[in-house]
């Protein structure tokens, strides 16, 4: 063995080749099994994915950093079954690109958020933490009340689903159309938004600026989003408390 | 690349090994053994992933995975660990979730037992809006001064809790103020002063203003804007207040309408925890009383 | 320009197109753009490609370098290598400071967007680890390369390309983070085109370093080369893989990852955690395996201890990731897998450890007298300690309670500031004297300071984010006797104040530290004589360019 490495030490090529060799197996092992096995995601017939407004609050959450604070996944521990609600299910973010399961919880966990709090909080909260929340840490966003930006909504979608995302062509040519839509319950519009994407999903004025449709209001559709796409995690605890 | 060869192995006097003869710059080597340790952690470490790999879920295997002799699943064991703690709460928790609200408060013992952890989940879930002590905030009602939209006993107080107000549940309570953005300008601001001395009895019920209360608003908040009708409109003549009562906030109340939302909480919480939160904050009230005395 | 001078006139020539080139590149993602992030990148690109055009352009006829160069070594990159990596160690972790300071007086955010944590939280990683660390290795690899292989840099223009663009990667980042634009996957933050960018770079990297070891002049190559070569490999694999996405379009910053959920959160920490095991460990060992035995004057320990080390560090580490993502949605098999790994590594680990520390008998004195090498011993009890902790915590129940917490903060800066930034300062103040033809660094008073800040500092910031996770943890998961959660999460918020406090202190020690440092070297490299000659052993002769 020492005199076979002895002399791999010559042949820098040599190095090259069993490094890479080396350091594959761990990952293959461990990776592509996951795309194979069929246990790993189980999609839920009722898992939705984003509409445009709340992709457009996600990809803000992402910009302001938000998962440097909050993850948004409940272990499977007893404790955050208790604080948090059902443990998180693969399959919740199987439209994720990419997930946000974060790494550090400065502030709780998000994975049950949706609907906890109403809009109004949100907006309060977001604008300036301190005001509801006296001994929070968490920065002021007052500028998310600025116009949102819907150009780039189309192509998300499309590209979304280029990637697997099940969206069809009728939600990605409405894309800007049903951002705005969304806000709008009483639009004419809002018909259109309800065609295409169903009834149960939350359509109101966001923001309390109805006449403006603002970061604040993709942000906040997409935090009441968290944890509503499925109902399958409290099925399978309702499930797991029957069998008690 | 062959123009320079090894030089002999040297030993060194600090440790008493040889180089291995190779030299990079003035690095040498020695060719110390291994020492014994490290072959034996090693040995350990591995041993201990093997027993590892047979016991627990381990290595992919085609479609599926190796299960381990245990057969262990971490969401069986995390539901486990959950209702191992449960089952601690059920010794007093369920008590509050049909319940005789005087007979349980009137259990110390119990309530000593309840109150923190009713304290808890108010911190975890209510005190964003209704502030850590339950004194409100802007455009969220105090919980503890005695004064109520719906009722201030237990069990309306539950009922609150389960449905929300203007919340995504079914049953939910409905609580909305209409817009009156049809009234002209003048009026809006004649009814503004007016409903803001109500609080100190400065405006006259016969003023247009207080005729256009009686006409437009009486239906809800009472003729004397005394409240309380179950509708949750607010009293208007009491300190207790959500969006202020002050002229700029009524004119803003007039014009936008209102319809301030409080979640529904049951699914997030259990019927038992609702109830414990209805008796936690029906005290706050008196607790603020006794503080006053 | 004095770098220019060490060109001949053909290589000002290749240089010159390669600068006109990254203009043109710019220009064109400018257009393309039209506006926001990826706009202002081109234009970034631009300014910088026009700025290297005119140097060079000016300096086209300026007397070349004499012939005997190729006889020489090449240390003008590693000398420009170590001024960069000194100004991003004062912009990472001044930007550390600042968020540390954030969370216990979070009030102070100006009302900016590109002030706010979020943002600036990245620019510190990315500052740190890529910033700092990374032009640190690039640095020392070129010198310690040539030294180990008495042979001089393959050529003289890659080099350049080298450093040049991966700190234009480095500015598209960090940059890019304060204007919002973020694949928010941790260490990987930067969008689509700046990932493209730093391929081209790496493998440019790759071959210069393959090129140089084919010209050596000893029969093998040292261990530092093995591990700097690791570093360079998987990173690359690691970060192709991680990063690979779809821009929303061609005419915009914006991407998703083609990775998505579970599987994406496989890929991100397969990637997250390597990008510790070969960004910050393999890259740094090599790095350690050098300067510590040259510094010290003593031979390596045990040749094949380095063997089993390096073997079981490559093997073992990439099937570790897993580790950061216990008890989640990610299949338990694979969680198996990342802790019986992360187990086994500590044995390696501690090997590396081991080995440079018993490479120090006989040079106790030295250590005791001489600040440089005390610096590279701190470093190696460092990596000692955090990988035993990393292994520690890499065990699935004490993982659940220190994960989301600050102790895996702490975990993080005993490597980072105890391990990686102690080597890093241990190597500079080796290398700066020597580069500038002096006996010592211009303050040698001042290492001592540094050294005391510096050790002080990690120890502020370790000890009370400890103390701070393990709070943290226990509140969070703590029952009373009645079977309820004991505590509300605000009251988790408002325990950890003291510890922000003292971590902010702690890291405001290691920063005015690393200020110091960063001051010496100017100073240092101010004096130096005309360019030094630094070939301490003949080269062989050299193929011509
Ligand atoms: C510096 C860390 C930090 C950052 C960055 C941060 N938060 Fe927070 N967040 C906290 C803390 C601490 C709390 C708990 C105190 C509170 O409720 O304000 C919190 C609470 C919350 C809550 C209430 C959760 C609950 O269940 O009570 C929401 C919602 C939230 N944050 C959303 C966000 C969003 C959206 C962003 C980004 C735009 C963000 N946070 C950025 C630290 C942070
Ligand atoms: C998102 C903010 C929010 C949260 C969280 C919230 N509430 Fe409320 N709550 C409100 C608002 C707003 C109202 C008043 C609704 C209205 O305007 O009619 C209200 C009303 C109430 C009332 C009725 C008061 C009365 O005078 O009759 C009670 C009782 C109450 N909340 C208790 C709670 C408890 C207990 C919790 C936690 C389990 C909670 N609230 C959580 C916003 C909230
Ligand atoms: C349909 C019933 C209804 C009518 C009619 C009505 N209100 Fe209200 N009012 C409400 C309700 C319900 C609320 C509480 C809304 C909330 O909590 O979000 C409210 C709230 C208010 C408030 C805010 C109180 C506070 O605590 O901040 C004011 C002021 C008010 N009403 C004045 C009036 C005046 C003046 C009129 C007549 C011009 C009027 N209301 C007519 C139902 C009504
Ligand atoms: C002056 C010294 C430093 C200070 C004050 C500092 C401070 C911080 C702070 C406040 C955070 C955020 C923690 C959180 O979100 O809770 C952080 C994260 C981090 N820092 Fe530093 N830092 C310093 C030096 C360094 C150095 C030198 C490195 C690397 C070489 C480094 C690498 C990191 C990494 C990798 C993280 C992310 C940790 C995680 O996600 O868990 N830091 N640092
Ligand atoms: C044997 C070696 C090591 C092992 C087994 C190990 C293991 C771990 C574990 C288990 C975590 C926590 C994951 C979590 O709960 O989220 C972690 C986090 C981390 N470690 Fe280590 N560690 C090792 C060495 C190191 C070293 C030497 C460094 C730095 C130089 C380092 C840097 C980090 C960083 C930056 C993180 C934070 C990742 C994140 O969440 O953003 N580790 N490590
Ligand atoms: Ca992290
Ligand atoms: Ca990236
Ligand atoms: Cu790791």
């Amino acid at each position: 063995m020492l005199k076979l490495h002895y002399n791999l030490e010559k042949v820098s090529m040599g190095l090259v080749v069993a490094i890479i060799v080396a350091a594959s197996i761990g990952g293959i092992v461990e990776i592509a099994p996951l795309f194979r096995i069929d246990e790993t995601v189980q999609l839920p017939e009722d898992l939705r994915p984003n509409t445009p407004l709340e992709l457009a609050g996600r990809e803000i959450f992402i910009r302001e950093g938000c998962y440097a604070c909050h993850s948004q996944m409940v272990r499977s521990l007893g404790d955050e079954l208790d604080r948090y609600g059902p443990y998180s299910l693969a399959a919740e973010s199987a439209y994720d690109h990419p997930m946000l399961w974060g790494s550090k919880r400065t502030g709780p966990d998000l994975a049950r958020l949706g609907e906890k709090y109403s809009d109004d909080w949100h907006v309060a909260h977001l604008i300036d933490p301190r005001a509801v929340v006296p001994a929070s840490i968490m920065p002021a966003y007052p500028w998310l009340m600025r116009p949102l930006d819907t150009g780039l909504l189309r192509d998300g979608l499309a590209t979304l689903a280029r990637l697997g995302v099940p969206y069809d062509e009728a939600q990605i040519a409405a894309a800007p159309a049903d951002a705005l839509a969304q806000s709008r319950p009483d639009s004419t519009e809002a018909e259109g938004f309800i065609e295409r994407w169903g009834e149960e999903i939350a359509l109101r004025d966001f923001d309390g600026d109805p006449a403006r449709l603002t970061e604040m209001d993709a942000l906040v559709a997409y935090l009441q989003s968290l944890g509503r796409l499925t109902d399958a995690p409290y099925r399978l605890m309702a499930a797991e408390e029957g069998a008690q | 690349m062959s123009a320079h060869r090894d030089q002999p192995p040297e030993v060194d006097p600090v440790t008493g090994y040889d180089t291995t003869g190779h030299d990079w710059n003035g690095i040498k080597e020695l060719n110390t053994p291994f020492p014994r340790i490290v072959i034996w952690a090693l040995v350990i470490t591995f041993v201990y992933s093997v027993i590892a790999w047979v016991l627990l879920p381990a290595f992919p295997w085609g479609r599926d995975y190796t299960r381990g002799l245990l057969g262990l699943d971490q969401r069986e064991l995390a539901v486990e660990q959950f209702r191992k703690m449960d089952a601690v709460r059920q010794d007093w928790l369920p008590r509050f979730a049909d319940a005789d609200y005087a007979a349980l408060a009137g259990d110390e013992a119990l309530m000593a037992q309840a109150m923190p952890a009713a304290a808890r989940l108010f911190q975890d879930n209510c005190a964003a809006c209704h502030g850590a002590t339950g004194d409100g905030g802007p455009g969220f009602p105090v919980l503890s001064d005695g004064y109520w939209l719906w009722g201030g006993d237990p069990e309306t107080i539950a009922e609150t809790l389960r449905y929300g107000i203007n919340a995504t549940h079914p049953d939910t309570r409905i609580a909305e103020m209409p817009s009156f953005n049809w009234m002209s300008r003048e009026e809006r601001a004649a009814m503004a002063s007016h409903v803001a001395g109500m609080l100190d009895g400065r405006s006259d019920p016969d003023s247009a203003a207080g005729v256009s209360f009686v006409e437009n608003c009486a239906a809800c908040h009472g003729e004397a804007g005394e409240g309380g009708l179950d509708i949750g409109a607010p009293s208007l003549i009491d300190e207790a207040v959500i969006y202020g009562q002050d002229r700029a906030s009524v004119m803003r109340t007039l014009f936008d309408g209102r319809a301030g939302v409080m979640p529904a909480w049951e699914g997030r919480l259990s019927e038992a925890e609702i109830g414990l939160l209805a008796l936690y904050v029906s005290g706050l009230s008196r607790a603020d009383a006794e503080d006053a005395q | 320009m004095k770098a220019i001078a060490t060109l001949t006139r053909p290589e000002r020539g290749t240089a010159l197109l390669l600068s006109i080139g990254l203009a043109v590149l710019g220009l064109v993602m400018a257009a393309v753009a039209r506006q926001g992030v990826m706009a202002t990148h081109g234009m970034m690109a631009v300014a910088l490609g026009l700025f290297l055009s005119v140097a060079l352009a000016g300096a086209m006829n300026e007397p070349e370098p004499p012939a005997d160069r190729l006889h020489r070594y090449y240390d003008a990159p590693t000398r420009f290598g170590i001024g960069l990596t000194l100004i991003w160690a004062v912009i990472g972790m001044g930007v550390g400071v600042w968020v540390a300071a954030l969370l216990y007086w979070p009030e102070g955010t100006p009302p900016w967007p590109w002030t706010s944590f979020g943002r600036l939280r990245p620019v510190h990683t990315s500052g740190v680890i890529f910033g700092f660390g990374g032009n640190a290795l690039i640095a020392t690899s070129f010198h310690v390369l040539q030294r180990t292989s008495r042979a001089r840099l393959a050529d003289s223009v890659s080099p350049w390309f080298i450093l040049i663009g991966f700190n234009l990667f480095c500015l598209w980042a960090a940059s890019g983070y304060l204007m919002g634009s973020t694949q928010s996957k941790e260490y990987a933050e930067a969008e689509w085109y700046a990932d493209i960018w730093l391929v081209v770079v790496w493998v440019t990297y790759f071959v210069l370093y393959i090129r140089t070891l084919a010209r050596r002049n000893e029969p093998h190559i040292y261990v530092a080369n093995w591990y700097y070569m690791a570093f360079i490999l998987v990173v690359a694999m690691l970060h192709i893989v991680n990063n690979i996405a779809l821009p929303v379009n061609l005419g915009t910053a914006e991407s998703f990852p083609v990775w998505a959920g579970v599987q994406d959160a496989m890929i991100q920490w397969w990637y997250g955690h390597n990008a510790v095991a070969f960004f910050l460990t393999a890259g740094f060992l090599g790095m350690l395996y050098y300067f510590l035995p040259v510094r010290s004057g003593r031979p390596i320990w045990s040749y094949r201890l380095s063997i089993i080390s390096f073997w079981g560090i490559v093997f073992f580490y990439i099937w570790v990731g897993s580790h950061h993502l216990h008890y989640t949605a990610l299949p338990y098999w694979v969680q198996t897998l990342g802790m019986t790994f992360s187990v086994m590594l500590l044995v390696p680990s501690w090997a590396s450890a081991g080995n440079a520390i018993a490479t120090l008998n006989g040079a106790w004195h030295k250590v005791r007298d001489d600040a440089t090498l005390r610096f590279m011993f701190v470093a190696a009890v460092f990596y000692g300690l955090s990988t035993f902790e990393g292994s520690f915590l890499a065990i699935r129940p004490v993982n659940s309670l220190s994960h989301y917490t600050d102790w895996t903060v702490g975990h993080v800066h005993s490597g980072t500031l105890g391990w990686v930034a102690m080597i890093v300062f241990g190597a500079i103040y080796t290398l700066v004297p020597q580069l500038s033809g002096r006996e010592t660094m211009a303050w040698p008073r001042a290492i001592e300071w540094h050294f005391w800040l510096a050790v002080g500092g990690t120890l502020i910031y370790v000890v009370s984010m400890w103390n701070a996770g393990i709070t943290q943890g226990l509140m969070w998961r703590a029952y009373d006797e009645g079977g309820a959660l004991s505590y509300s999460f605000i009251e988790t918020v408002e325990a950890m104040a003291p510890y922000y406090l003292l971590r902010t202190i702690g890291g405001g020690m290691f920063l005015t530290g690393a200020i110091l440092c960063a001051l010496n070297c100017r100073a240092t490299f101010r004096d130096a004589p005309a360019l030094p000659d630094t070939s301490e052993r003949p080269l062989s002769p050299q193929p011509a360019e």
